[in-house]
């Protein structure tokens, strides 16, 4: 067995990222280890992961489908989820 | 809810949301909200600016988490005609990349008299740059790019 193969099957949480938090981490997604917990817990892990991200997101919201969600709730790894940084529409 | 006039049940919900990658078809917005019931229609375009703070910008880039975007756009719509009595109204807001001079937004109203139609438009501009995910960058002469996220701003949806 591939060494690599125990890695893919471990969970993981996939997060949508958008405009400069997008440039910031060098895509369009972002991947952290998952075996549950909380959106302050994914916050923490996409900061120790990013760490020239970790401003912008402070001051970011996430979202799960088309809502959005508070620190406190809980996020399963096939969730639909992305960080929302502060808006300039219009 | 029952129909408000005649036989037009879902007068009050008149008019659509959304976003588009291509040019804004700014006269087909506002003939979207033309109405016998209607007095006064206002359009607003919002356009990409050549210069800002004496910058020059080469173009403007719009992203978006676009299902989220569409979402608060159509609840947006919905909250303006329930607030200010309009007869229809429609939201469209462009991403990708807009040249200086081109529309990046475009807001019609329409109310039976223009006061309603102008109060309306105006909340609505504000409504979208506070609470729609969607992100503009400055696109520089050289070749840089520059995010937008206001300090100021709060985080959508209450955090």
């Amino acid at each position: 067995m591939l060494p690599s193969d125990h890695q893919e099957r471990s969970p993981t949480l996939r997060i949508a990222v958008f405009a400069g938090m997008a440039d910031l981490v060098g895509g369009r997604t972002v991947e952290i280890p998952w075996s549950g917990g909380t959106v302050a817990d994914a916050r923490k892990l996409v900061a120790e992961r990013h760490p020239p991200a970790a401003t912008l997101l402070a001051r970011s919201a996430f979202a799960v489908g088309s809502r959005y969600v508070a620190d406190d709730v809980s996020l399963a790894a096939d969730d639909d989820v992305a960080i929302i940084p502060p808006v300039s529409g219009g | 809810m029952s129909g408000t006039r005649g036989d037009a049940p879902t007068q009050r919900h008149a008019g659509h949301a959304g976003c588009v990658c291509h040019a804004i078809d700014t006269a087909r917005v506002l003939a979207a909200v033309g109405s016998i019931d209607a007095g006064g229609n206002v359009l607003f375009v919002g356009t990409a600016r050549g210069t800002t703070d004496g910058a020059v910008t080469h173009a403007l880039n719009y992203d978006a988490h676009e299902p989220l975007a569409v979402a608060t756009l159509d609840a947006l719509r919905q909250d303006a005609i329930a607030r200010f009595g309009l007869v229809a109204c429609v939201v469209v807001h462009r991403l990708g990349t807009v040249l200086p001079g081109e529309a990046c937004v475009a807001v019609a109203a329409s109310a039976p008299h223009r006061a309603a139609a102008f109060a309306a438009a105006e909340w609505l501009m504000a409504a979208i740059k506070r609470d729609v995910p969607i992100w503009k960058a400055e696109e520089r002469p050289d070749g840089r790019r520059e995010w937008l996220h206001p300090e100021s701003a709060p985080r959508p949806g209450g955090g």
